[in-house]
């Protein structure tokens, strides 16, 4: 039940950051160029949430097991990484996202960026959550 | 010694002032009583029974349908299930793990960790890991 949640909760919010990266890829084209509509298959937004379904799993062999500090859990979350990368460069290939090279890296760059995003604000909240336990624990703090 | 009872509702909060010419033994134990819940705790090591008093106790584990409980420097073993100890101490006993309680007074800080994860270093130095699901409930019991 645990792992069907973690895979959920995953699903959801890989999608959501696609969809986040289309948008704003969507927005620079109207800025760039004045390109107001987008045109997707009938399968693109279901080929979305495939994507956010096979990207959740590397999430759950590779990050979900105990933390051992230092340079594995490192290694870990660059392999995580390329994980995800492989995932959406395949599902790109597979629902023709892209067709070039020059459609190709703005994708790539999109999933760097977003994680990138993702790592540097979940660290930013789990380290401000140390901060306030660590102040309320050292008022019941034993002496020893 | 004069004894007030009041009952209050539970949002109110419960809490116990006394009012006293000086700290004794006697209510030093009642405020142990108090706070840390049956105060001692039955356990045993090398097949010697021991009272062992729940604020000496560190962290108490479950392995293997096991349950150990950790002082400072020693481990016993105890007949009770995780859950049932859970009752039995008191408020500054939180479950940190699905097979780990902890003393919360015996925590020295607390340290983000990757994916979430929390690690508590003790006042013995041992390390332990908060689980990511427990993060919340920690901050909750913490009153944050």
């Amino acid at each position: 039940m645990k792992k069907t949640k973690i895979i959920f909760s995953q699903t959801l919010m890989i999608t959501t950051a696609i969809l986040f990266g289309l948008g704003i890829q969507a927005m620079i084209k109207y800025v760039s160029g004045g390109v107001t509509q987008i045109v997707w298959q009938w399968y693109i937004p279901l080929s979305l949430i495939l994507t956010g379904l096979l990207c959740s799993l590397p999430t759950l062999l590779l990050l979900n097991q105990t933390a051992h500090g230092g340079w594995r859990d490192a290694l870990r979350l660059v392999a995580h990484f390329f994980c995800i990368c492989a995932v959406v460069s395949l599902c790109g290939y597979l629902f023709k996202w892209y067709t070039d090279w020059r459609g190709y890296v703005p994708i790539v760059a999109m999933v760097a960026v977003i994680y990138l995003f993702v790592w540097v604000a979940t660290l930013w909240i789990t380290n401000s959550d140390a901060k306030k336990i660590n102040e309320a624990i050292k008022e019941i703090q034993d002496t020893e | 010694m004069k004894v007030n009872f009041t009952i209050v509702r539970p949002a109110d909060g419960e809490h116990a002032d006394i009012y006293a010419a000086e700290l004794t033994e006697q209510i030093r134990d009642a405020i142990d009583l108090l706070e840390n819940g049956r105060g001692n705790l039955p356990c045993t090591k090398n097949t010697q029974v021991i009272l062992l008093k729940t604020d000496e106790i560190y962290y108490m584990e479950s392995v293997d349908k096991r349950t150990y409980v950790y002082t400072k420097d020693e481990c016993f073993e105890t007949k009770y299930r995780l859950y049932e100890l859970e009752d039995m101490t008191g408020a500054h006993f939180f479950r940190c793990a699905k097979a780990m309680i902890v003393n919360l007074r015996k925590i020295r800080s607390v340290k983000a960790q990757f994916n979430g994860r929390m690690s508590a270093e003790l006042l013995n130095g041992e390390q332990i890991v908060i689980a990511r699901s427990y993060v919340k409930d920690l901050k909750r019991k913490l009153g944050l």
